[in-house]
């Protein structure tokens, strides 16, 4: 491959930013129209308490922190959907607790060090042939479930109570959302790092929000400019010497400013479609 | 193919609920039976939207007997049969969708998990058809009024292909245009295909003279009738009827 991927620690980089960029937004779609944006942010921290256990306990700290993450989202949504907690209050529990749970056990084990860092702030530049299987394996997990359940995610994030007369496995699909959610952060800690996750979640979404019109051209956008970001942004980093998660999340950024800026979304908002009748409000 | 048993859309037995201390229905009974257009009139508070709320399963009854098409709202595994249009949701900005996504999401109920083929499938263009909006099937939901989105809510019911549909408020507010519509494809339902329709309304001025009863709730029901025998009672059911309310507020 040419400059900036000709070295083979750089492809398996890009293979591991590629998946991780375009199957991250797949899953913000969700968020986003939930109005569930920090989710993953909260989430985080969870996986950020499981890698300090992987740590602790000498397992490797990917299998714990997508235990830890896992479980504990699905516990996050049945706080919010049991009404045990507000959603915001339910994440800010988690949130805090994860991030404290995190930090006492790093105390115990005494490694404040460079490995736990590559998962605070991503390390893709090291990923091995086995992690990138990982992250293949894991994005697969959340790329088929997500074709699947589309249209029965779609339908709960526009009418929740319209879902449960319709006969959709609402609770069910809610756990399921918060796992996939968990997956996906479990996939993208060694590329962008923990404290960065969410915003590839997100910004994608937020682009692609600006630019397609029905459901399905939004997932594609999501995916497209995450997965573009991904590559320009590392990408850029080899070539500048930057931290290769933050330059592919101020990639995603970018987009959305240009995206933003530039007005191309406004054609998909007014030019494609222009109603016959006058509106009533 | 199942043939649909003749059984009655939606009984209800001697329903009584309340929140908390403060009771809302008490021993309410209405059968809506097939073919049959149903209104169901009351004061706000005396318990319509609940009562809904319990024909379709999501609360359950202190007290009393829900049966949709002849079984408890639980074990009722045949939600294609039902159709729901909810008061108007509060749509998030984040909601980004067309009025075909909306319209096709009602095939969820006949277990059309998949994408392929959901989208035009006769049933979701003909409710799009029906409620008006099948120039406007590529709009994205924001770019619509209020009386439009909430044609796209009644196309998702209906493109369930539901026996009983059941509706909470659906033209409070909404334009003439969106009102005519929304008639239109109610009597589609019941005229040409022999479904059912339960409808909470404060505005029965659109459907004033399709409607086969009308039912009058406060907390208990208190009049159930045809339009005529309510007519007879000094109250009628026009676009402009301020009677309705006023004697809504009198009964006792």
């Amino acid at each position: 491959m040419p400059y900036p991927f000709d070295r083979e620690y750089m492809q398996l980089a890009l293979a591991a930013a590629m998946v991780v960029g375009a199957v991250a937004p797949m899953i913000g779609v969700f968020l986003v129209q939930r109005r569930q944006s920090l989710m993953g942010d909260g989430i985080g921290h969870l996986a950020f308490a499981g890698v300090a256990a992987g740590v602790l306990t000498g397992v490797w700290p990917v299998w714990t922190a997508l235990v830890v993450a896992v479980v504990g989202a699905v516990l996050v949504e049945w706080l919010r959907s049991a009404g045990r907690a507000s959603g915001d209050l339910a994440l800010a529990l988690f949130f805090y607790g994860g991030i404290a749970a995190g930090v006492v056990m790093v105390g115990l084990a005494d490694s404040l060090d460079a490995n736990l860092m590559s998962y605070l702030f991503g390390s893709i530049l090291t990923v091995t042939p086995a992690e990138v299987s990982l992250v293949v394996a894991l994005g697969a997990v959340v790329a088929g479930s997500v074709l699947v359940g589309a249209p029965a995610l779609f339908a709960m994030a526009v009418d929740e109570e319209w879902s449960r007369v319709a006969g959709l496995p609402v609770a069910w699909l809610n756990s399921l959302l918060a796992a996939l959610v968990a997956v996906t952060i479990v996939a993208s800690m060694r590329v962008v790092g923990i404290l960065l996750v969410a915003a590839l979640m997100v910004l994608p979404v937020a682009s692609a929000q600006q630019i397609g019109r029905s459901q399905r051209s939004i997932i594609a956008w999501a995916v497209a400019i995450g997965a573009f970001s991904a590559m320009v942004g590392l990408g850029s980093a080899r070539i500048w010497g930057l931290a290769p998660g933050g330059t592919i999340v101020l990639v995603a950024v970018a987009v959305f400013a240009v995206v933003a800026a530039t007005g191309i979304g406004a054609g998909a908002r007014r030019g494609a479609f222009i109603p016959t009748r006058s509106h009533n409000h | 193919m199942p043939v649909s048993a003749p059984s009655i859309p939606l009984r209800l037995d001697s329903l009584s609920f309340a929140y908390g201390a403060e009771p809302v229905l008490a021993e309410v009974s209405l059968r809506v039976e097939p073919g049959e257009f149903v209104a169901l009139v009351g004061p706000n508070g005396s318990g319509k939207s609940t009562l809904l709320r319990l024909a379709v399963g999501l609360l359950s009854p202190a007290a009393g007997d829900v049966q949709l098409f002849g079984g408890a709202p639980a074990d009722f595994r045949d939600r294609g049969r039902l159709g729901y249009v909810p008061q108007r949701p509060a749509l998030g900005e984040g909601i980004t969708a067309t009025v075909e996504d909306i319209a096709a999401s009602g095939r969820l109920t006949r277990g059309a998990w998949f994408r392929r083929g959901r989208r035009n499938h006769p049933a979701v263009e003909r409710a799009l058809a029906e409620v008006g909006l099948s120039e406007m099937r590529g709009a994205r939901l924001s770019e619509l009024s209020g009386g439009q989105q909430q044609r796209a809510f009644i196309a998702r019911a209906l493109a369930g292909e539901p026996d009983l549909l059941v509706l909470d408020e659906p033209v409070a507010g909404v334009d003439a245009e969106s009102q005519r519509q929304f008639r239109s494809s109610l009597t589609a339902l019941v005229r040409d295909r022999g479904g059912s329709v339960l409808l909470v309304s404060h505005e029965l001025g659109a459907v004033a003279d399709d409607l086969d009863r009308v039912v009058v709730l406060k907390q208990t029901v208190r009049f159930d009738g045809t339009p005529d025998e309510l007519r007879s009672q000094g109250v009628s059911l026009g676009v402009h009827a301020a009677d309705l309310p006023l004697w809504l507020e009198q009964v006792k």
